[in-house]
């Protein structure tokens, strides 16, 4: 007979959840470290907090010495914040607080110090709201402010460049401003056909003008300025380049992006914190897994809850398949995009993805947008065949890699088109806030996995590949040894598999397996709660990154202690590498931009977001 | 009609219409066109395993003018939406379109200001492949349907169709000279 009854499991709550509505301000920053001292001791009366929360370093600045503090912060040999990895702001409008209405959100690294600091700065009231730009400091600023500008609507004093980004220029408002709703359309219900909500099917109803182009500041048209995208097969998706050419050499490069942005940070602020996993495998479709681990890490750093090994475990696996199968992808395209003969390899490298895939769906049911990871571990248990099947990848995939690395790493049209092209230094990359392959092709030996772990990473032993060239070749050299150190991770992995729960058995996170529910009435409860309003997290901010394929993924989430985020903020790698591209294929020539696009790897549906 | 019976071997009789389907239904080309997440699908659907030249579909063409189906592949923003419109009018006739996915079809899980509500709202749609996104055999499906409704194509579809838009004037063109103006601030 079926034993259903269920396993006695002790309930845990999770103390000082305020009230499902009311909502609350991130509490400050309570006491100090170092270098929050020495800002303090530096800057005086200009900080208006500072020191710890959730444990990472927080400052609250004067707008009037922002610049001041960041340009202290890169200089000074004690602090080193020598990169800024994201921009973003916080409309405060909707949350009981004083003061200003904006708040932008700094976040800044020293990959020396191997710190992060985290700078807040209330943006001026009167007319705009105001802060002044940081594009003078860090070049990486240029294109994050932009983005805030646009969906936000705070102006940066001092920008050099000014312009929205992702909205089309006459966009009428900053969609992420609180007062601006969601949009979208009603839902239609309904089973009638003569009902007029099928009337447009299949019939034209919106004009879908095209705007006369305009050209960017900076282009001159005694030049040769041609578009390129956003329909064009080796933009990899849906990007606009606006290129000044004079005869085949690049003048100047302009993206112009937005053409895939969907909405998802107001969307995020519009579904519960369990709803909004599905979402972000949607944002870097290659790397779906990467951004469900991201997300899910952060929303469990705020809630404060430890996940089971066996959970930890499994989404490093995952993690790693992933960057397996979203590098293949970025090896098959750009070798196709770069030769133009490398069908074959597409054909190859595909044929590997799909058993890449095929895990996957054994494990959950998709392919490509999985929804594997939930808050407190992951949604089911791997397959008892799953093992058995990745053990075989695993033997087969090194032998794989050497045979692709045979047909290009010595190739002459390989070296041709990759060497030297697109090349940037150490301090470049460093200053542009590039992550990821890009940072570790210049130089820079820095890998979150290794130099801030999460989910666990400290304890796989794995190496770093890092190349001092800087040039496309370099980064190619760095994804296919990322490759092999990833099969070693899921080696460890599989090898140090416990048994034991995959998800957190806390009922405030996790609903109750359904044979509980039958016997229960607490479990009935919980399962009830979860589904209907979902869980609450405490208030406060928290800002983490992981290392995704294509560099760091980071989520910035503010909780106002209610079931949505208040503020959800993606920090996507492809869009600040994307930034890279003007610098890297100004001299070069036209036919350099397609490699320098691959070589970046990008995924559109991450840089529009 | 019996004609067969008198007709030497390895000839056949049909009609022109029928013959004309039958090419047609079997090389549709694509437009090499992706959008979001249901792009790398089909990319998957015509690389190795899934093998779209099993129906002749195999040449993506960059070009629209060189293509018959639009396969839109992912969710359209309202900036996209008239480089879409675009691409469809720059197409020859006959051409048909795949919404493919539920962002395609109806906007999916983004139902928000930046997402225009499902690719029919701008140009005329012969398949929807539900999914989120598909799986190539789904869109293998899709493809089979079209088949099937390509072959019930008839030519007096095509007469009626209203004439080309005009050519460009020479006013309508940009002068050298305009160009090499400078450009306001």
């Amino acid at each position: 007979m079926l034993n259903v009854s269920p396993r006695q499991r002790p309930y845990e709550t999770l103390p000082g959840l305020t009230p499902l509505g009311i909502p609350a301000v991130a509490p400050l920053p309570a006491g100090e470290s170092d270098d929050t001292q020495r800002l303090v001791e530096r800057f005086g009366d200009a900080i208006l907090a500072a020191g710890m929360h959730h444990g990472q370093q927080v400052v609250y600045v004067k707008p009037e010495q922002l610049v001041a503090l960041a340009e202290f912060a890169k200089s000074d040999p004690k602090l080193q914040y020598e990169a800024i990895v994201d921009v973003s702001s916080v409309d405060r409008s909707e949350l009981p607080a004083d003061g200003a209405r904006f708040h932008t959100v700094y976040q800044l690294r020293s990959y020396a110090r191997k710190q992060h600091l985290m700078v807040v700065c209330p943006a001026d009231e009167g007319g705009d709201p105001e802060v002044p730009s940081l594009a003078g400091v860090y070049k990486g600023a240029i294109w994050p402010e932009r983005e805030v500008w646009d969906l936000m609507g705070v102006r940066f004093a001092g920008h050099p460049d000014h312009r929205r980004i992702m909205m089309p220029e006459s966009w009428p408002n900053h969609p992420l401003q609180k007062q601006v709703p969601v949009g979208g359309e009603e839902v239609p219900f309904t089973l009638t056909w003569s009902d007029p909500e099928f009337e447009s099917f299949g019939k034209q109803v919106m004009a879908a003008e095209s705007l006369p182009p305009v050209v960017p500041p900076g282009m001159s048209r005694e030049n040769m300025i041609i578009n390129m995208g956003p329909h064009h097969p080796s933009t990899h998706g849906v990007l606009r380049l606006v290129v000044e050419l004079d005869g085949e050499t690049v003048v100047n490069v302009d993206p112009d992006l937005g053409y895939l942005h969907s909405g998802f940070e107001k969307t995020g602020e519009n579904k519960r914190y369990k709803d909004f996993v599905y979402y972000t495998d949607r944002m870097d479709y290659l790397s779906a897994m990467s951004n469900n681990l991201g997300y899910c890490v952060t929303v469990e750093k705020l809630l404060g809850i430890d996940i089971p090994e066996r959970a930890e475990r499994l989404r490093v696996i995952m993690a790693e398949l992933q960057r397996v199968a979203s590098h293949l992808f970025w090896l098959s395209t750009h070798a196709l995009d770069v030769s133009g003969t490398g069908m074959a390899l597409l054909m190859y490298a595909t044929r590997d993805r799909e058993r890449i895939l095929d895990l996957f769906e054994m494990a959950c049911g998709a392919r490509l947008t999985v929804g594997y990871m939930r808050i407190g571990g992951v949604s089911r248990d791997i397959p008892p065949a799953f093992l058995g099947h990745l053990e075989e990848f695993l033997r087969a995939m090194p032998i794989r890699i050497s045979e692709y690395e045979s047909m290009l790493t010595h190739g002459p049209l390989w070296e041709e088109r990759l060497r030297g092209i697109g090349k940037l230094t150490r301090d470049e990359v460093i200053n542009m806030g590039l992550t990821g392959p890009m940072l570790r092709g210049s130089g820079v030996d820095w890998d979150l996995r290794r130099d801030a772990p999460y989910s666990g990473y400290e304890k796989y032993d794995f190496k770093v590949p890092v190349f001092t060239e800087g040039d496309s070749y370099a980064r190619y050299l760095v994804r296919m040894e990322e490759m092999r150190q990833s099969l070693r991770i899921i080696r460890q992995a599989i090898d140090n598999l416990p048994d034991g729960p995959y998800r957190v058995e806390d009922r405030k996170v996790t609903p109750p397996p359904r044979a509980e529910l039958d016997v229960s009435m607490e479990a009935l409860i919980h399962h009830f709660k979860l589904m209907t309003e979902g869980f609450q997290v405490p208030p406060g901010m928290y800002y983490h990154g992981i290392e995704s394929s294509k560099g760091e993924l980071g989520f910035f989430v503010y909780s106002d202690g209610s079931a949505k985020p208040y503020r959800l903020h993606v920090r996507g790698p492809s869009f600040n590498n994307l930034y890279a591209v003007s610098k890297m294929s100004q001299g070069a020539m036209l036919s350099d931009i397609v490699t320098n696009i691959g070589s970046i790897d990008i995924v559109l549906g991450e840089v529009d977001r | 009609m019996g004609l067969e019976e008198k007709l030497p071997e390895g000839i056949i009789t049909t009609q022109l219409e029928t013959l004309v389907n039958w090419s047609r239904e079997n090389s549709t080309w694509p437009l090499l066109f992706g959008l979001a997440c249901c792009a790398i699908e089909m990319i998957a659907t015509g690389s190795s395993r899934h093998d779209i030249s099993r129906y002749g579909s195999e040449l993506f063409r960059a070009s629209p003018r060189q293509a018959d189906l639009m396969i839109v592949s992912g969710r359209v923003s309202n900036k996209m939406a008239p480089v879409i419109k675009r691409l469809y009018d720059q197409m020859s006739e006959p051409k048909w379109v795949i919404a493919m996915g539920i962002c395609a079809s109806a906007g999916g899980p983004f139902n928000n200001y930046a997402i225009v509500q499902g690719v029919d709202k701008i140009i005329p749609v012969d398949v929807y492949v539900p999914g989120c996104p598909p799986r190539p055999e789904g869109l293998l499906y899709a493809m089979d349907k079209l088949r099937a409704k390509q072959g019930k194509d008839n030519f007096r579809t095509y007469a009626n169709l209203n004439a080309p838009p005009a050519p460009a004037t020479p006013e309508d063109i940009e002068s050298l000279e305009t160009l090499r103006q400078p450009q306001p601030a």
